[in-house]
């Protein structure tokens, strides 16, 4: 499978504060690729970098496509109605908007409304419309869905399923595990200004080895063990608070999250 | 070129649809042309030869100066400026279609006022029509440089407010259109002749297009483009 995007060496500072010290990653063709870290890890820089909206100090990118691009910190003007900033771009794109991709997005309900009228999940689905507008063979969504409710959010991860199967490849920055699990086919986790995995989050799981938590509750308070090994550690576990005579009032098992996991790499673990 | 035309007219419906720039550029300066032309014609004699010229310094240089930037700032201080340049659309486009959008709107104002003045004040229409329009042209050009520079050089809205009114009221109280610059102190008409204000109206006024008035005007119109060319590169990076 080739790469849509190949990263090399990538560094970028603003004055003394070196944000990405340089970045190796790539994202394959048709793909749904997550760029994950934590607050000021570097992700939307980076992802402006590579969408070519901000310079950067030294390293390699390379983008094989069209792109389209739905920006975390989006605006239009106050007064501008969807389907105004729809032809607007399009005509600078010259290209003509797809009937159909607007229909499904529910950009043609929004007509009579004016863009500070809409709400923020009416606002993203615009802006998803636009980035779409020049048929980009590569989408960066940053955040796509922050701010969203439930019904918002699952009517845009559909519609991403939808781009996906077309063959586009997405590239998101997200902090939504839950979104991030369910999209995406790879992640790259963003540390300290390097890329610290990138993977499947069935590998992800497999590099941080202990694939299940045990929660035990006594009258001393709650203990957590991982494990690889749920049965045997259980059963020993059991028989090792039988013998210190410790009264059990509470068990949970649970599988480890990516949540868990992701916090692990980004925290150096 | 169609996108830009579409552009333009586009800019032209969103300015009507806010009611920012419906006050700034017809509201006010038509309710103070109803006010003051009737204050101007009953207290100062011979008030009625310059009227329509004074009333439009007032109403460019108010649409101008406390209408435009707000627009300015919205485009280019938030995230509308990233989303032109990450859709190809070209970065100076939020700059051209407002400032043309103004000057339609400014220019519209204009010509209602030159028409109501001698109806409702009996005021002097301009003996050569087309000197008047054509340095009417001029003067709304460069009041919307000035403009510009505010709208581009200060980020936040509150302080756009403050910035235009430091340069519009000076403007207006030292252009002449209050009292002839001779009763002003040396420093007050000599700061006066900084502003467009002071130009415009003698452009428009002496029925004739005159390179001494005009060259100033061109002298600031210039300026005002090399600091927006800056500031415009400086937003960009």
């Amino acid at each position: 499978m080739t790469n849509a995007i190949d990263i090399r060496g990538l560094k970028k500072s603003y004055g003394d504060h070196e944000v990405l010290k340089g970045l190796d990653f790539c994202v394959r063709q048709g793909e749904i690729f997550a760029l994950l870290g934590v607050n000021g890890a570097g992700k939307t820089t980076a992802l402006e970098c590579i969408e070519g909206l901000r310079k950067y100090d030294s390293g390699q990118i390379a983008v094989h496509g069209r792109t389209g691009i739905q920006l975390q910190s989006a605006s239009l003007p106050e007064h501008i109605r969807p389907m105004e900033a729809v032809k607007l771009f399009a005509g600078w794109n010259k290209t003509t908007p797809d009937r159909e991709l607007l229909a499904a997005l529910g950009i043609g309900e929004l007509a009579g409304r004016q863009y500070y009228q809409l709400s923020t999940g009416q606002r993203r689905r615009l802006h998803l419309a636009l980035a779409l507008i020049g048929d980009p063979d590569i989408l960066f969504l940053d955040e796509p869905t922050a701010g969203l409710d439930v019904e918002g959010r699952l009517s845009l991860h559909e519609q991403i399923q939808k781009l996906k199967a077309l063959g586009k490849t997405i590239i998101l920055a997200s902090h939504d595990m839950a979104e991030v699990e369910s999209l995406c086919d790879r992640i790259g986790i963003l540390t300290a200004g390097k890329i610290a995995f990138t993977g499947t989050v069935g590998e992800l799981h497999e590099k941080v080895g202990k694939h299940y938590h045990i929660s035990v509750r006594t009258a001393d308070g709650t203990a957590v063990y991982e494990t690889d090994n749920i049965r045997d550690t259980l059963f020993s576990l059991l028989a090792r608070y039988r013998e210190s005579g410790t009264d059990i009032l509470e068990i949970r098992t649970d599988r480890g999250s990516l949540e868990r996991h992701f916090m692990k790499i980004a925290k150096g673990g | 070129m169609g996108a830009f035309l579409y552009g333009i007219s586009l800019q032209w419906k969103m300015d009507i649809r806010s009611k920012t720039l419906l006050i700034t550029c017809y509201i006010v300066p038509l309710l103070f042309f109803a006010l003051m032309g009737g204050i101007f014609t009953s207290v100062m004699p011979g008030a009625e030869k310059t009227l329509i010229q004074s009333m439009t310094v007032f109403g460019v240089s108010m649409g101008a100066m406390i209408g435009l930037p707000p627009s300015l700032v919205e485009i280019y201080s938030g995230g509308i400026r990233k989303v032109y340049k990450a859709n190809g659309v070209p970065f100076c486009l939020g700059l051209v279609l407002t400032n043309i959008s103004a000057f339609l709107h400014l220019f519209l104002m204009s010509v209602i006022l030159y028409g109501a003045a001698p109806l409702v004040f009996d005021a002097e229409i301009p003996e050569n029509p087309g000197a008047y329009f054509a340095g009417l042209a001029v003067f709304i050009l460069v009041s919307l440089s000035i403009a510009s520079v505010i709208g581009l050089a200060v980020k936040d809205q509150a302080k756009t407010s403050m910035f235009s009114i430091l340069v519009f009221l000076p403007s207006i109280l030292l252009s002449g259109i209050m009292f002839p610059e001779e009763l002003l102190p040396a420093g007050f008409e000599t700061l006066g002749k900084l502003f467009p204000a002071f130009w415009g109206y003698r452009l428009m006024t002496e029925n004739a297009f005159r390179f001494e008035n005009l060259l100033p005007l061109l002298l600031i119109f210039a300026a005002a483009a090399f600091v927006c060319g800056i500031l415009l590169r400086r937003v960009r990076e």
